[in-house]
């Protein structure tokens, strides 16, 4: 059976420079995939050409195996997109915005009052029903631009930094909406600069640096290819950090990420054992990885070339 | 020629209704500007500026009332203005402050149906307050203020939504190229007003430099061509030269739009 959507070799140039540069990734239905990357990784881009809006100077895209320009209405027919600022439309009411928007699929969407209702309903938005977008917390705005996303019942759904500049009860009830998407085999596309957020929603990811894939899989499998299987923390203390800076020069490790006067550094087990005889009297914490130092990485990291 | 085209997808048609809901929803006060305009240039023009021509004008060789001259031209100004108006405010406000083109782009609709949806928009807007306009015309013909050959009021109509699809792709122009809000007075003060005034709207081009310039003048060619319609005096290869122009206009402009609004709002 084909993936949901699947991209080869996307490349595209804006202002004259590559921003996307042969990106591979796949999206399975009933899977969530996160593409992740720092600013200017070419994650929006990335995103742009799948959803159809910017046209890919190379590469192809196929959903459900089929070869997407060959009819890009139709596919554009499957897709869902919030997003990350809100674009709804302020002339018209919470109710008025579903279905003016389900006014721009063709075939039409059936039902359209009832798949209203029951987007309300599901998104707790009923009782905003007859109020202006503008009226909304922050959080509810964000369930409307995903209600919005999903009134023409889509296959795949595109989700931008869904929950950027929400308060954590807003950012799990996000959460939670999506999980139920995924649970009913939605193909999910989500971008994010919460960490957390990527490993806990995320079945699988695909890391972007400087428009190219530098990993790609599930997050364990990501963390432990990119980063090791640990992650060293110890006080930035000026008396052993020379040292410390010529052990990690040795051994081809380059620069630590320094975070508020700690120095992190991502080792494997091989190299945790050296480092450990080598600083014996040294204090310091091991941890497992995460996202935020791998982002803390990409950052550091010259990947171009 | 897909840019052209697309102003028959069903698309464009989708983007002209949630512009149409818009403008139902404020029907009351949306009629107003309409109504008002004609009755107050009637009065200001027509009769105050009118009074000081007892005998009238001269045109094409024969006299008419002045105000006669300028209820025509009335209905080619408003043509002009709500077309070029709506397509650089109502469309700058939509693309840049509203988002509603960034939403619609997520769902099935394209740039290029975003385009033609504000053109075909800003042409139905305009028909229908030429509409309204003339509706207003001839009341004040039953009071006996006008005298003109109301018959062929219907057959302005379909000329005025042509020519406002030339005017609407003109100001999309401007909307693509100014930077904010506050810059759109270059593009008025430019090129708008000065197509306005010599254009004989409200005055014969007594001028020869003036009447030479206005022959690549569409608004001109509207004005005279609507004039001739409702002085009963033929359209005298006006019509031709309108709908040439027209045809050049959004044969160029749209297709222009479509790039710049490329760059402008999707980078690319």
């Amino acid at each position: 059976m084909p993936a949901l959507l699947e991209a080869h070799g996307l490349v595209k140039h804006l202002g004259g420079r590559r921003v996307v540069d042969g990106v591979d990734l796949v999206c399975h239905a009933g899977q969530v995939l996160g593409l992740l990357g720092p600013n200017g990784a070419g994650k929006t881009t990335t995103l742009r050409m799948l959803y159809g809006v910017l046209t890919a100077d190379a590469g192809t895209i196929r959903f459900d195996g089929v070869d997407v320009a060959r009819d890009v209405g139709r596919f554009k027919r499957q897709l869902g997109v919030c997003t990350q600022d809100d674009t709804f439309d302020g002339d018209f009411t919470v109710r008025q915005n579903l279905e003016i928007a389900a006014s721009y699929f063709r075939p039409r969407p059936t039902d359209v009052r009832r798949r209203t209702d029951e987007l309300l309903e599901r998104f707790a938005l009923a009782s905003y029903a007859a109020d202006k977008p503008e009226a909304l917390s922050g959080g509810f705005r964000r369930r409307l631009m995903i209600a919005r996303a999903l009134v023409h019942r889509p296959r795949l759904l595109f989700l931008d930094e869904p929950t950027t500049g929400l308060d954590p009860q807003a950012r799990v009830a996000v959460w939670d909406l999506v999980n139920g998407l995924r649970a009913e085999g939605l193909g999910v596309v989500l971008t994010t600069h919460y960490m957390d957020e990527a490993e806990r929603l995320s079945d699988a990811l695909t890391v972007l640096a400087q428009g190219k894939v530098v990993a790609h899989g599930s997050p364990k499998a990501v963390l432990g290819d990119m980063l090791g299987e640990h992650v060293v923390v110890l006080e930035a203390d000026g008396v052993t950090m020379p040292a410390v800076a010529a052990w990690l020069a040795t051994h081809g490790l380059g620069e630590p990420f320094a975070v508020l006067g700690a120095w992190h550094l991502p080792l494997s087990a091989e190299q945790l054992a050296d480092f450990a005889r080598a600083f014996p009297a040294l204090r310091y914490e091991v941890r497992p990885p995460n996202l935020d130092d791998l982002f803390l990485k990409l950052a550091l990291v010259p990947w171009a070339g | 020629m897909g840019g052209l085209t697309a102003a028959f997808d069903w698309q464009s048609r989708a983007v002209v209704g949630r512009h149409l809901r818009v403008y139902l929803k404020n029907w009351h006060t949306s009629f107003l500007p309409p109504a008002l305009e004609p009755i107050t240039l009637l009065l200001a023009f027509g009769l105050g500026l009118g009074a000081y021509m007892a005998s009238g004008l001269e045109w094409h060789g024969r006299r008419v009332a002045y105000i006669d001259f300028v209820a025509p031209g009335m209905l080619a100004y408003a043509t002009f203005m709500t077309a070029v108006f709506q397509s650089l405010f109502g469309a700058f406000i939509r693309m840049r402050y509203q988002r509603t083109w960034e939403g619609q782009l997520t769902t099935q609709i394209e740039l290029r149906h975003v385009v033609w949806g504000e053109v075909l928009w800003a042409a139905l807007l305009t028909t229908t307050y030429v509409a309204i306009v003339a509706l207003v015309l001839s009341a004040c013909q039953a009071l006996g203020a006008l005298h003109l050959q109301l018959a062929l009021l219907p057959v302005i109509l379909p000329i005025v939504f042509v020519s406002a699809c030339a005017f609407a792709a003109l100001g999309l122009c401007f909307t693509a190229l100014v930077p904010t809000i506050d810059h759109m007075n270059l593009p008025i003060f430019l090129v708008v007003l000065p197509l306005g005034f010599v254009s004989a709207t409200y005055f014969p081009l007594g001028h020869p430099v003036l009447a030479a310039l206005s022959t690549v003048n569409p608004l001109y060619h509207l004005a005279e061509s609507v004039r001739g319609l409702l002085l009963g005096d033929g359209v005298d290869g006006h019509l031709i030269g309108l709908a040439v122009l027209v045809v050049l206009m959004v044969g160029a402009l749209v297709p222009l739009d479509m790039h710049l609004l490329r760059k402008r709002v999707l980078g690319d």
